[in-house]
């Protein structure tokens, strides 16, 4: 305990905590992570803010979402350039609204932006249709992901446009009392 | 590429309807939902926003950090009580963050409860999580027990104090259960598995315990241990029910929305591997082909012709009579099992110990063979499949539970000449003394057979057909063992076997206070051996086990079990008289008579004090009191309850709004011909439009 990190300044790691839902330990073990990705490229001193980002590649390799079929949206949905290259604080914020303390709301939204393939801040049919295919493997006939993706409409779609808006997804979320586990990585 | 987290009208809790109103197409621009420059109504709210909110913002961390800085900026203006304030939750939050870390750091198997999670779903985890739960009640109700009646015997017991004489016919209270004459080497073993010999007269059962001459009352302290105990677990439970109930109920207690649910929640993300992922998904797959499958049944149904539908109802309730007269065929053998049991119980040998077990033997058996007699009745009723796992799970529970009564009756009819205690056999000491001597620790002794039994059962089933059965499967591939295929984990029998455990310990505790201790460990032993199961044996269930509401449901039936062992307790404090032969309470003609004897030595305050409790007096007032809290509660819980629909219907309502909107909209836009706009219905701000 005490300050004998020299990766990151104080007040650096005070606004790591406050933005995150981790503690300053927590911070420390995912920097660890983070940098085991990539030694190399990954600096041991942040202190003077360094711009470094990851490749996808590195990051959808890690254990814990290497065999998530949504790992690609995820990546993508947190990094900055949209691409899936991540920085720390793109990696630190991911983990914390993935976490288990982060609040039903956040991660409903989050959860919003990973199914909406087309980022079109509507989940359409197409969107669906993907979303059902990463989760079934592409397993299911025609006929029937039409029939869920129908369904799916039917029940979610407050305002009848044939799509789902973030409100039409929240109001789902609450509905589904196992969201908040299974939304949910340890690390 | 714009950045992805532009456009978007997410914001912290409380502020997102106010910002809406913000969301003018001049902020537009960067992160509309975000309000810099504060208006003069949102600085008494700033000064008390916390840092907690920065959390909850769906922006990236660049902004949330410049956001901070805007933050912290602010605070020199901040008065010094309010400085003071922050500071206070600043440390309060440390101190809650240090909490968390020792909590998890001593909570029991984390690790292993995470990998089960992972691998093989919430449904089993629910049962590995209940499974601890039980651990640490047993454990700390064991604690009170040592604490409060063990400690102080084994203390008095070695200060050697004085014997309180107790009076009686001579007959009721001879009572010796050290074994006579030369005791063979394979006695000790029947001994230690049945309680009997060398294990009867010993701090594990009641018969051990006796009332010395001292200032510290034994016999009081025993049974108010035992009072708290029963309060002790009912909390317990209640509280966990709580946390239980208010998701069931926040929900709307139900699969409504069901296909969405499982599309949107159903990924779990925590899963791990690439097995376990393949194994989910089919297992999504399997999910959505067997709602659409009970569509297309449920359809089929409703298109029945009235003829059908007749046959079909009297089907089903001629089936349910076939399904009681399973069950009441297992109790009466039960009911047989434990007469013939009680009356050769002192043959020797191993027939002996077979007539010991025997009542356990039954109740294990019939625990096997009605439930799978119920599923072949079930192949015939052809319910939707939910309702039929909810009718197997409550036959299953009504089996056990009622199964667990009869052998309490039997016994009782048999130590109490049923219940005619001036007759016959129990006309001397009112309780049959020529069978029954210390009529408490045969009861213990009964209760820790039926445990030691559980757990011998689940280890042999574990032994003998489990590991064979996927060591067949494994090695020989023909069409019989892949239709057989590797076991499932079935996670409500496994549950209901738990509730069971338990309330045979419940029962118990009163005559074998031991029992918490010996159930912990067994709950222990248990844990590893399924886990062992779990991870060599099993492949993951087909069908999805819901584990929110399923939780409430086990709880549920653990407090009716409780309930059932409350009535045993309150029965046998109340009504059957203690054996004079053994015992702390030998001396009295119930064991609550105990209460009102060290009532009356209290001091005379005292005794006023707590007549006064319990007139009317004071009663009467206390009773309207509550009468108005609750009357409060329920007006509360109404209010809310309205509330909720009407936002719900409110929503709807701007649905329904939108739509006209942009209807309107669209005939204005053909009605002046005016030029498409770039994007039209599409732009990313749709917010723009909802006023």
């Amino acid at each position: 305990m005490g300050n004998k990190q020299t990766i990151f300044t104080a007040q650096q790691l005070d606004a790591y905590q406050d933005c995150t839902y981790f503690t300053r330990k927590e911070i420390l073990r995912l920097f660890y992570r983070y940098r085991d990705l990539a030694p190399q490229l990954v600096p041991l001193d942040y202190t003077n803010h360094p711009d470094v980002k990851l490749p996808y590649e590195l990051i959808g390799s890690m254990p814990e979402l290497k065999d998530n079929p949504f790992r690609q949206r995820i990546a993508e949905v947190f990094s900055e350039d949209g691409e899936g290259n991540m920085t720390l604080d793109d990696f630190l914020d991911m983990f914390s609204v993935l976490s288990e303390m982060a609040p039903r709301d956040l991660k409903a939204y989050y959860a919003f932006k990973i199914y909406d393939f087309n980022n079109d801040d509507f989940i359409c049919k197409s969107d669906l249709e993907k979303t059902l295919n990463k989760l079934t493997r592409n397993e299911l006939t025609e006929d029937e992901v039409r029939m869920v993706c129908e369904k799916v409409i039917d029940e979610a779609d407050l305002d009848n446009d044939g799509r789902l808006s973030l409100e039409d997804f929240q109001h789902m979320i609450v509905r589904a009392p196992d969201f908040l586990s299974t939304f949910h990585i340890r690390i | 590429m714009e950045p992805q987290r532009q456009n978007s009208s997410y914001h912290g809790d409380q502020q997102s309807l106010r910002l809406r109103q913000v969301s003018s197409p001049a902020s537009n621009q960067n992160h509309p939902h975000f309000n810099w420059n504060p208006g003069p109504e949102e600085d008494e709210v700033d000064g008390s926003e916390t840092q907690q909110d920065l959390r909850t913002l769906g922006l990236p961390m660049g902004l949330k950090r410049a956001v901070r800085q805007v933050q912290q900026m602010k605070i020199p203006v901040v008065s010094s009580s309010d400085s003071w304030k922050l500071k206070r939750t600043k440390t309060l939050r440390t101190i809650k963050a240090r909490g968390r870390e020792v909590l998890s750091f001593l909570t029991l198997w984390k690790k292993t409860l995470q990998k089960i999670g992972g691998n093989f779903g919430g449904g089993v985890k629910s049962y590995f999580l209940f499974l601890r739960f039980l651990v640490v009640l047993n454990f700390f109700s064991f604690l009170l027990i040592g604490g409060f009646v063990l400690i102080p015997s084994i203390v008095l017991t070695s200060v050697d104090t004085q014997l309180v004489n107790s009076t009686g016919p001579e007959e009721c209270l001879e009572y010796d259960p050290n074994p006579q004459g030369l005791v063979l080497f394979y006695d000790y073993l029947l001994d230690l598995l049945s309680g009997t010999g060398f294990m009867e007269y010993s701090f594990l059962f009641y018969g051990y315990y006796s009332m010395k001459d001292s200032s510290y009352s034994l016999p009081l302290a025993y049974l108010l241990t035992a009072v708290f105990y029963f309060a002790f677990c009912l909390i317990c439970i209640i509280v966990r029910m709580g946390t239980a109930a208010r998701v069931t109920v926040a929900t709307g207690g139900g699969a409504v929305g069901n296909y969405s649910s499982i599309v949107f929640t159903g990924w779990d993300y925590g899963c791990l591997g690439d097995r376990a992922t393949k194994l989910k998904q089919n297992n999504i797959r399997y999910q959505l082909q067997v709602d659409l499958e009970e569509e297309r049944l449920k359809q089929q149904a409703a298109a029945l012709t009235a003829s059908q539908k007749l046959l079909l109802y009297s089907l089903r309730v001629s089936m349910f009579f076939v399904a009681v007269g399973f069950i009441a065929a297992a109790l009466y053998g039960i009911f047989v099992a434990t007469e013939f049991s009680q009356v050769r119980s002192g043959d020797e040998g191993i027939l002996g110990l077979v007539f010991e077990y025997l009542p356990s033997i039954v109740i294990t058996a019939g625990n096997f063979v009605v439930p799978l007699l119920c599923d072949q009745i079930a192949s015939v009723e052809k319910y939707p499949p939910t309702v039929t796992i909810i009718l197997a799970l409550l036959r299953a529970v009504v089996l056990r539970l009622a199964g667990l009564i009869v052998l309490l009756s039997t016994l009782w009819s048999q130590i109490t000449c049923n219940g005619q205690t001036t007759s016959g056999e129990c006309q001397l000491c009112q309780y049959d003394h020529k069978n029954y001597p210390c009529w408490e620790s045969r009861i213990g002794q009964e209760m820790y057979k039926l445990t030691l039994f559980d757990l011998l059962i689940n280890m042999a089933t574990l032994v003998l057909a489990e590991f064979p059965r996927r060591l067949l499967v494994d090695s020989w591939s023909n069409k019989l063992t892949q239709w057989v295929g590797r076991q499932e984990f079935v996670v409500p029998a496994n549950v209901l076997g738990l509730v069971y455990g338990q309330t045979v310990v419940w029962t118990g505790t009163l005559f074998c206070p031991l029992l918490p201790l010996i159930n912990t460990i067994k709950f222990i032993v248990l844990f590893y051996c399924k886990k062992l199961t779990l991870f060599q044996n099993c492949r993951p269930a087909l069908k999805t086990f819901r584990s929110t509401t399923s939780n409430f449901f086990f709880l549920l039936v653990l407090l009716l079990g409780l309930g059932i062992a409350t009535m045993v307790m309150i029965y046998s404090v109340a009504q059957i008289h203690p054996s004079m032969a053994c015992g702390p309470f030998r001396s009295l003609p119930n064991i609550w008579s105990i209460v009102p004897n060290s009532f009356y030595s209290l001091s005379d305050v005292t005794q006023e004090f707590l007549f006064f409790i319990g007139s009317q007096a004071f009663s009467i007032p206390l009773f309207t009191l509550s009468c108005v809290v609750m009357c409060y509660i329920i007006a509360l819980a109404s209010v809310y309850g309205k509330s909720v629909s009407l936002l719900r219907a409110q929503l709807k309502a701007e649905g329904k709004d939108k739509q006209f909107l942009v209807k309107q909209y669209e005939k204005l836009r053909q009605q002046l011909q005016m030029p498409e706009q770039s994007g039209g219905l599409n732009t990313p701000s749709g917010t723009c439009f909802i006023i």
